[in-house]
């Protein structure tokens, strides 16, 4: 334990002292990943799907603002659909238009979630984002949450039925658009998945600010057994076809996810607490203090041993 | 002879001042009212917007079935129910926006309060 506090200490210090250069390589990466998987799912338009062109705008992305990579994400959804098919570019241009308008002009600080949301959807760990945003987010999370899984899920609906919007070619505009919209929004496994997350955050979010020891801890078990049944209840009652172990499997790996994020976010001892009592002209105070676990880098001495050769001539000198 | 108290507040006041402070400032040089007024209405706005546009996929949806119906509903009637349901959605979305920003007012004017009250601290240990 005490080796991982001091590698944390030492990557708390390398980020100070590098964040000039680290903050704009993380955005680096995460516009690469983000782009490199919008391609590898729905790259229709050719000139947008070259690593150069990928490789430029996430380095454009590196020097602007955080959200500036999901408006780059968002151009590059709408320019591939819209090489693919008219209808699809409307209906999920609609779908953007409506978050933007709603939701996202309130809480621009949580716009990230609507990109990272869809992205741990395709790396299979969607589970994570309910929980981290629970234990660092405030409950008005789980709208950017269900705005992120309502992207990934139109985004699927149209990789999973590129055949059948091919084959519609000769139906009319109206068709064509009826069928995208009901298979957008007609999609239960969707409602569900928004509803367990939305649960999952609002509940993290209640335990981890309660006033008991190993709250973080107990909100993040609590979290992923919510979910897991939610989930579940789900797919009983709508009959989703929800894969149990992936289910599983996931939710264990957020956990652990989310237990590295306690160690770096809340690392505390309870059993130093204190609780103190006092009070002043209009109030009375029950403190309840929980100090952070923290420990001193151990600062490497380097001893100085002469060798042999030196110390004979230095000898010599001073008999000289 | 360096004060380290003064450059520890003047720190702290400066890394205040990039981030959340010039928010603040900018949200503080406002009357409440015309900050909320103003939000409320660019809310409204987006919402007129957002109603508009649902609206529209909405009638698209069903296009055959409307243009078939449309000679034989009650044009005063539909329009009446659509209005209602526009200053419903409206109507909800712009009290929310209310709470919102004036929470929002409230906490940036209090945050202010406290980097004012540093500041005159500040000017206080120059007087020393």
């Amino acid at each position: 334990m005490t080796g991982l506090l001091v590698a944390k200490q030492i990557l708390m210090t390398l980020y100070s002292k590098y964040e000039v250069y680290i903050t704009p390589l993380l955005k680096f990466l995460l516009a690469l990943v983000s782009l490199l998987l919008i391609n590898s799912r729905i790259g229709y338009m050719d000139s947008i799907d070259k690593m150069t062109v990928v490789l430029i705008v996430s380095l454009m992305c590196s020097f602007m603002p955080m959200n500036f990579i999901v408006v780059v994400a968002a151009v590059f959804i709408m320019l591939h659909l819209y090489a693919f098919n008219l209808i699809c570019t409307i209906v999920v241009g609609v779908g953007f238009l409506l978050m933007f308008l709603v939701y996202l002009r309130f809480s621009p600080k949580d716009t990230l979630v609507v990109l990272l949301t869809p992205i741990c959807f395709l790396l299979r760990i969607p589970y994570v984002i309910p929980l981290v945003m629970g234990l660092v987010g405030t409950p008005v999370s789980a709208v950017s949450i269900a705005c992120g899984a309502v992207v990934y899920y139109m985004l699927h609906f149209v990789t999973q039925n590129v055949s059948s919007i091919l084959a519609m070619v000769d139906e009319e505009m109206t068709v064509k658009f009826k069928y995208v919209v009901d298979g957008v929004l007609n999609n239960r496994e969707m409602v569900i998945t928004i509803a367990a997350f939305a649960v999952t955050v609002i509940l993290v979010y209640l335990i981890r600010r309660l006033s008991i020891d190993y709250a973080w801890t107990i909100a993040m078990a609590a979290g992923v057994v919510v979910n897991i049944m939610v989930l579940l209840v789900g797919d009983l009652m709508f009959d989703t076809n929800v894969a149990l172990l992936e289910v599983i499997l996931g939710n264990i790996l957020s956990l652990f996810v989310a237990a590295v994020l306690q160690f770096f976010v809340f690392n505390v001892d309870y059993s130093r607490t204190e609780k103190v009592q006092f009070e002043d002209d209009e109030y009375y105070y029950y403190v309840k203090a929980v100090p952070k676990i923290s420990v001193s880098r151990p600062e490497k001495k380097v001893k100085q041993i002469n060798s042999q050769k030196n110390r004979t001539s230095s000898k010599t000198r001073s008999t000289h | 002879m360096l004060n380290e108290e003064r450059i520890i507040l003047m720190t702290k006041m400066a890394s205040y001042e990039a981030h959340e402070g010039k928010k603040n400032v900018a949200v503080g040089s406002y009357f409440r009212g015309d900050y909320v007024g103003w939000h409320v209405l660019k809310s409204i706005i987006s919402a007129t917007i957002a109603f508009v546009v649902v609206f529209g996929m909405y009638i698209y949806y069903d296009f055959e079935v409307f243009m078939m119906d449309i000679y034989k509903m009650d044009l005063i009637e539909f329009a009446r129910r659509i209005l209602s349901r526009y200053l419903w959605t409206v109507g909800i979305y712009a009290v929310i926006s209310y709470v919102v920003y004036t929470v929002r007012y409230m906490k940036a004017v209090k945050s202010l309060k406290l980097y004012y009250m540093n500041l005159r601290k500040l000017a206080g240990m120059y007087k020393i």
